[in-house]
């Protein structure tokens, strides 16, 4: 479905990614595995595009210098130049780190500005849905998102990239700063997305704990390069990755 | 003077509220606006006088060709600069000079241009006489700033234009493009300067220089109010419009353009935000 080819990513003369090539299937849990500044997040803006918008306002703004090589690849396609906003109308939705909401907007909101994208006859139905899934929004459909909670918020992005109706969904770091307990809860949430809607998805994470069971398949990034690749049994089972990503 | 505030308060409002529609949603500041305002005057009065079309229709005409206009000066050149605030000023002050000092070339000044009224005459309301133009633009004010409200809180378009307002990264990951919604902010905050102009031009004459003191008007509400916020301006038109008629009565009404200068001053120096900027100032903590 997506194949992400030798890419590698520069800020100024950083490098961040490093001659990555990993593949997502439809119907699969895809897990990225790092500690911070691995890369997770600049490789999650550069699927979904974003990185092209950052470029060109540096580039305005004669900042910081981003190189971008390698190829994307979607559904057959080459999207390693299609804008941001195009990719989406292709299905390739991300939900950025630290859950950034519409703050002054309630929670409803919030879902019917991002349903732009959705025929108006499928709005409601679809924030039903949403609701079906985050239970815990319903009664909060009224409050300013910039009032929830970090694990409240953090439902409504997912909530709001499901309103684009997602064929790929990319979620960066969603367990960040959550108490364990509402991890558990928010990966059977994202299990769920994935029965109900027939999403597929690619998550990138910290804690491999609460995400190496649900995963299909998994790779450890470290420092923008790919160190491991296994199913997620075999990832949990290897030593290296409990070293490393296991202690919280 | 009680009800003359209202109405100069209201006028101020009208004329403000395009400027602030493009820069609340795209942080364009529009710097043309004041020549916009202008023009849409002249566009309309050359289509009443020499094409003779019918009043309404050639208003009409005038909005749909300025928000145009708008959107394809969004097109062409604000979105290369998009962000470079100092870029921006530049370029769309550039434009209100061209438009402005063309007109006075092609030779609209020297003999009185004006619009004709919707509806002659006037009601006398607690002690003062009122004509009905002033009263119109009074229902139409708040019949814009109610549709304004709807439109953004209930069709597509406009939430999209909330999105971008609030994190344009965010909307951008969900598919609404940036500059699709900002060169829309732009060409509809044009067209509510056009609408401006015709329901406030019919009071006065159309003359090239008040172009310079609608954009001071509009900047000066703009920026009491809080950038972006239509709540601040609403209140930042009154407290300006009432100083104003003030300012008139017992001054002299010379005076008038520099209340809307020394408001700046005074709200720069006291809250740089403006009276209802702080939803901003939460918005960049978060
Ligand atoms: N805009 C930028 N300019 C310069 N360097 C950057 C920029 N963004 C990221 N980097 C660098 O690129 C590397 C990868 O960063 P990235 O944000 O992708 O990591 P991450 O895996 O998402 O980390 P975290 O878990 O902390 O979110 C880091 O070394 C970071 O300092
Ligand atoms: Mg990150």
């Amino acid at each position: 479905m997506l194949k992400v080819d030798k890419l590698m990513v520069f800020y100024e003369n950083a490098l961040a990614i490093n001659e990555l090539s990993i593949e997502v299937n439809r119907g699969e849990i895809v897990g990225i595995i790092g500690s911070n500044s691995a890369g997770k997040t600049t490789l999650m803006n550069t699927i979904s595009g974003l990185l092209l918008d950052t470029r060109l306002k540096e580039q305005r703004k004669g900042g910081e210098r981003i190189t971008i090589f390698g190829r994307l690849s979607f559904l057959g396609q080459d999207i390693t130049n299609v804008w941001a906003d195009q990719r989406v109308k292709l299905g390739i939705v991300l939900s950025r780190e630290r859950h950034p909401v519409f703050v002054e907007s309630d929670v409803e909101e919030n879902l019917r500005i991002a349903s732009y994208l959705l025929p108006r006859r499928e709005i409601k139905g679809m924030i039903a849905q949403v609701y079906r899934i985050f239970p815990a929004l319903f009664p909060l459909r009224k409050r300013k998102a910039g009032f929830l909670s970090g694990g409240e918020q953090q439902m409504l992005a997912i909530g709001m990239s499901l309103m684009a109706r997602p064929k790929l969904m990319l979620l960066d770091e969603p367990l960040l700063g959550l108490a364990p307990a509402t991890q558990v809860k928010l990966i059977e949430s994202i299990v769920t997305i994935r029965k109900e809607e027939g999403v597929t998805i690619l998550i990138c994470e910290q804690f491999a704990r609460p995400v190496l069971p649900i995963i299909d398949r998994g790779y450890v990034l470290e420092n923008g390069m790919l160190t491991l690749h296994g199913t997620g049994e075999e990832l949990y089972d290897n030593p290296e990755v409990k070293a490393a990503y296991f202690g919280v | 003077m009680l009800v003359y505030g209202l109405i100069n308060s209201v006028i101020l409002a009208l004329m403000a509220l395009g400027f602030n529609l493009t820069f609340g949603i795209s942080g364009v500041a529009n710097f043309a606006y004041g020549a916009i305002y202008i023009v849409a005057g002249f566009i309309t009065w050359t289509l009443i006088e020499k094409l003779g079309l019918p009043h309404l229709v050639s208003a009409a005409a005038a909005i749909v060709v300025i928000g145009l206009f708008g959107m394809f000066l969004y097109k062409l050149v604000l979105k290369r600069i998009r962000g470079l605030v100092i870029s921006e000023v530049i370029a769309t002050f550039a434009v209100a000079l061209v438009a402005l000092e063309l007109l006075r070339y092609i030779g609209f000044i020297g003999f009185r241009y004006s619009l004709p009224v919707f509806i002659d005459g006037s009601v006398e309301i607690l002690g003062a006489y009122v004509d009905i133009q002033r009263l119109l633009i009074l229902a139409l004010s708040i019949l814009v700033v109610v549709a304004q409200y709807l439109f953004t809180h209930y069709t597509k378009l406009g939430l999209a234009f909330r999105g971008i307002a609030q994190d344009e990264h965010t909307s951008l990951s969900l598919g609404i493009n940036p500059d699709r919604i900002a060169s829309w902010s732009m060409g509809i905050g044009c067209s509510l300067g056009a609408f401006a102009a015709i329901v406030i031009l019919p009071l006065g004459t159309i003359t090239v220089d008040s172009g310079y003191d609608v954009l001071i008007n509009a900047l000066s509400v703009c920026i009491v109010g809080g950038l972006g916020s239509t709540f601040g301006v609403i209140i930042a038109s009154f407290i300006i419009g009432y100083a104003q008629i003030l300012t008139a009565t017992y001054i002299s009404s010379h005076y008038t353009i520099i209340v809307s200068l020394v408001a700046i001053l005074v709200i720069l120096a006291l809250k740089p935000s403006g009276l209802l900027g702080h939803q901003k100032e939460l918005e960049e903590r978060v």
